[in-house]
């Protein structure tokens, strides 16, 4: 009897071994970089490394954007995947500049051979205002560190992505961006908003002091939904809770800022999302 | 395998509930009403199908109208039609409402095409309603079951077309209706079709105020083929279809485009009395229904909107009886059925994108259930009944849309699996040749209805509140105790039955005070959810007497009583009521008048915004003249019904819409 099994099972056993094994063999890595756009590239001067960066949407807009930076040696074109990227962005008004809220990456490590980061773009591109980031670049495989300005044409999206107000408490500008839901649907969905604080005119740090309540309301027929998560903070500014809608149409995500008992924000903003 | 065929063989028996010509035992729990002349005997009159012998003074009756003169059952009414039958205190989805054993699910969130609107009289054979303790055998249920027997195609003309023509007019409602039924049989084969057109425009209340959007149009056709196979079986098939468009509903805010439905059976009937398994049919069958809501022809909406819904039930079942010995029988029911609903609402703004949800996200309920009653009858004076059923009910949403929009209520939701019993014992006894008592005790459950599970933000104009489903209610279960006395002298007979129910897990509506409404002007969302318990008692009397051979008198009076925890009383409970007829029969001529009286409605539910019901009491007169031309029989009827135009509504009449006031009616039937 435990012959006619192992006589049976043995060599099914292995046939499905060789047919997996095969089929690993098969699978070739998918493009880390699909669905993404191309937004730039260029040279990193001094680090020897190319740098492509992509984004998740086709252009680049006002509010949050989140890019995934591509390195490659210069010379051997091979995917770089340590790396320490620092970002820079500034706006360039001729008299005047200032800089946004960024994200680093987090790690000097790449996921999925691309470099997770992010942008908040305050405002749109316009006749005497450009946007540039400035990438520098710390190749950790050659050991390199170099340099690279990036030009971006910002618009402004069909529906504003970021707010800002001057606090209540404490007087200070403090930046909104809403992140999620990028894909909304009838149902539950993530909530994401990311809140930066005016230091100087170069320096937006990330906030972590506030209390945010969320009331989704559709202002065509003036009702709520239920069930929502006021967005509560994470960590590096970023707050997340979940919002529900009850159905397709245009929503307005009013939110309230308090700082401890204290009202941060006198008005109220909202995002409006559509779908 | 042979296990399994056996089992298979077993339980292709079952209930059936029509009255027997060779076997004694009968069950006076069971109500059979018959509707058309062409009904098979046997069938012990009742004084409920006195009662409705008015149909036959009226033969443009509605199956509503119908179904409102027997005292077990109210009828919900939100407009001239749709209206919703309920049996003691229970609707919807506490009671089986079956078409030929088949389940029929209205396709509409409102609950504005119960299934009885796609039925015609004219389908139907009878009507067998069975209450509490007795009515779970066809489908777990608390409150009892109303079965449609379909009309059958008949052998008895051989190659001739026979059949009966009807044409009427109302004058409340401007309506007409005309109906034509033939039968054709040839060999082995017999064949039926039926047509009804009704044309019912804004119906006149008491005091002549017209109720604007109260009118309907429909079209009913039906055709039926039998073969008989050999002396003890034969094979049917049936087609029914439905159409109905432009239906207003005056107390809700919306109309009806149109509602079609199509019901389709095949089954196959033995019956031989010399076997043990003397009698049993298995049966396959398929329904889909449409239904379009409509708001387009009212003044002052807010917001236009469609609501269209789709109902589809494939099923079948088999039942038969089995004789165990001269003293005991088996009665058995096999059964399942799938059901798929949805139900959408898209709103238009201009210069907004149009809103769009599920309000019956998309889900479907497969029930399987097994049934049997075992009778006893110890000697001529006494009978023992016993009776259970299982249910096993998988219900689930069928996509990822509708699972989304669900997690908003509930984070999770992959399904449930609910497994109902039904229980029952009752015994009966006959004192002295006078007297019968019969009492019985039973334990039922029923399932949630899609409405309660799933539904999202469903609008309740009675209440004014939306509605939210809960995907995981509790099935409401229900301790029965019923108890009923019937007295029989010579001229006179007279019917008294009580009933105690105690519903544990009652779904109710709960206020959310932290919800904002999605309806604009609603008063706020209510979920459902399980109230712990609620007490429903009442009692049905009703005596029949024949003082001489051509007269007939007949009243019968109900009274329902129901509380819930709190000892508030719960809503749309019917006041006492009472229906009262006699009629005369001299050869040809009929005379019939017909009182109905309610007492005032104050034990109301202020939770659901219900206000009190004044009482109120109506004269109907009815007469008929029967005679033969060129060997054709021709029926005329004409009569008036609220003689006095009074203007009322029931208590049970949503949003206090008047009734319709004096009405003269004229009917034609030409049989042929």
């Amino acid at each position: 009897m435990k012959k006619i099994i192992l006589s049976i099972f043995l060599p099914a056993l292995l046939f499905i071994l060789v047919i997996s094994s095969c089929k690993k063999e098969e699978n070739v890595e998918p493009d880390p970089t699909l669905g993404l756009t191309k937004q730039a590239e260029g040279y990193a001067v001094g680090a020897a490394t190319k740098v492509v960066v992509y984004t998740k949407e086709a252009l680049v807009y006002t509010g949050y954007n989140k890019f995934y930076i591509a390195l490659y040696d210069s010379v051997t074109g091979k995917r770089v995947d340590e790396a320490h990227i620092h970002l820079m962005p500034m706006m360039n008004m001729g008299a005047m500049q200032h800089s946004a809220p960024y994200d680093n990456p987090i790690s000097e490590n790449a996921a999925n051979h691309l470099f997770p980061c992010s942008v908040v773009f305050i405002m749109p591109s316009m006749g005497g205002g450009s946007w540039t980031v400035n990438l520098n670049v710390h190749n950790h495989v050659s050991d390199k560190e170099g340099e690279l300005t990036i030009p971006f044409t910002v618009v402004d999206p069909a529906k504003s992505k970021m707010k800002s107000f001057t606090a209540a408490h404490d007087g200070g500008k403090y930046f909104i961006s809403l992140i999620e839901p990028s894909a909304p649907k009838v149902g539950i969905n993530d909530m994401e908003i990311a809140i930066y604080k005016r230091a100087t005119m170069m320096s937006f740090p990330a906030d972590s002091s506030l209390l945010v309540t969320l009331t989704p309301e559709m202002p065509t027929m003036g009702h709520g939904s239920p069930n929502n998560v006021n967005p509560a903070h994470t960590g590096n500014g970023h707050y997340k809770g979940k919002v529900n809608f009850t159905m397709t149409g245009l929503w307005k995500l009013n939110l309230d800022y308090m700082a401890g008992t204290a009202v941060a924000d006198t008005t109220t903003q909202f995002f409006e999302v559509q779908f | 395998m042979k296990k399994w065929l056996s089992f298979l063989l077993c339980t292709s028996v079952c209930f059936n509930t029509l009255a027997q010509k060779n076997i004694s035992i009968t069950t006076d729990s069971l109500h059979i009403i018959e509707l058309n002349e062409l009904t098979v005997s046997g069938i012990i009159k009742t004084p409920q199908q006195h009662l409705v012998n008015f149909f036959k003074s009226n033969n443009a009756a509605t199956l509503e109208d119908i179904l409102s003169r027997l005292p077990e059952i109210s009828i919900l009414r939100r407009g001239a039609y749709g209206m919703e039958p309920s049996i003691r205190y229970y609707s919807d989805g506490q009671i089986n409402v079956l078409l030929d054993g088949m389940q029929i699910h209205g396709a509409c969130t409102d609950k504005m095409d119960p299934a009885t609107i796609y039925i015609e009289p004219i389908n139907l054979q009878n009507l067998q309603v069975q209450t509490g303790n007795s009515g779970f055998a066809n489908g777990s249920a608390i409150g009892g079951t109303v079965n449609m027997k379909m009309i059958e195609p008949q052998f008895d003309c051989h190659n001739k077309i026979t059949g009966a023509f009807n044409s009427g007019y109302q004058t409340a409602a401007k309506s007409v209706y005309e109906s034509v039924r033939l039968n054709y049989a040839l060999g082995n084969w017999a064949f039926a079709v039926s047509g009804t057109y009704r044309n019912s425009k804004n119906y006149k209340s008491g005091g002549g105020e017209i109720i604007p959007f109260s009118q309907y149009k429909k079209v009913n056709y039906s055709i039926s083929a039998k073969f008989q196979y050999n002396k003890s079986t034969y094979f049917k098939a049936d087609f029914l279809a439905d159409d109905g468009w432009n239906i207003g509903y005056p107390a809700l805010p919306m109309d009806v485009g149109y509602a079609t439905a199509k019901i389709a059976s095949l089954s196959m009937h033995n019956e031989n009395f010399r076997k043990r398994l003397y009698k049993w049919q298995a049966k396959i069958y398929a329904n889909s229904i449409e239904h379009f809501m409509d708001d387009t022809k009212r003044p002052f909406v807010p917001m236009h909107m469609d609501m269209p819904g789709f109902s589809k039930t494939v099923g079948a079942f088999a039942d038969g009886e089995l004789k165990l010995n001269a003293k005991q029988k088996l009665l058995f029911r096999a059964d399942g059925a799938s059901t798929f609903l949805t139900a959408s609402m898209t709103m238009y703004q201009a210069g907004q994108p149009n809103m769009y949800m599920l309000t019956w996200p998309d889900n479907r309920k497969n029930k399987y259930g097994f049934s049997a009653s075992w009778l006893l009858q110890p000697d001529s004076t006494m009978q023992i009944k016993l009776s259970g059923r299982t249910d096993m009910v998988l219900s689930n949403l069928t996509t990822s849309e509708a699972k989304n929009q669900i997690s908003i209520l509930t984070s999770t939701f992959n399904g449930r699996a609910d497994f109902l019993k039904n229980i029952s014992a009752q015994i009966s006894k006959k004192i002295g040749q006078k007297i019968k008592l019969t009492s019985s005790i039973g334990y039922v459950q029923r399932m949630p209805t899609a409405t309660e599970m799933f539904g999202f933000y469903l609008f309740n104009s009675s209440d004014g509140f939306d509605y939210l489903g809960n995907p995981s209610i509790k099935p409401e279960k229900a301790l029965l105790v019923e108890a009923s006395v019937i007295y029989n002298v010579k001229k006179c007979r007279i019917q008294w039955s009580g009933y105690y129910n105690r519903v544990t897990n009652f779904i109710a509506g709960k206020i959310e005070p932290s919800l904002s409404t999605m309806t604009i002007g609603a008063n706020g969302v209510k979920s459902f959810s399980n109230i712990p318990f609620t007490s429903i008692a009442g009692a049905e009397f009703s005596v029949y007497i024949k003082p001489q051979n051509a007269a007939d008198i007949v009243s019968t009076v109900k009274y329902t009583w129901a509380k819930d925890n709190n000892n508030n009383p719960l809503p749309f409970v019917a006041p006492l009521k009472n229906i009262t007829s006699v009629k005369y029969q001299l050869k040809k001529i009929s005379v019939q008048v017909e009182t109905e009286a309610a007492l005032k409605q104050s034990k109301i539910s202020k939770q659901y915004g219900e206000d009190a019901t004044p009482g109120y009491f109506l004269i109907h007169t009815r007469f008929g003249y029967i005679t033969t031309i060129y060997k054709k029989e021709v029926e005329l009827q004409i009569g008036a019904e609220n003689v006095l135009d009074k203007k009322y509504h029931e208590h049970l009449d949503w949003g206090n819409l008047a009734r319709p006031g004096r009405n003269f009616y004229i009917q034609l039937k030409i049989a042929f």
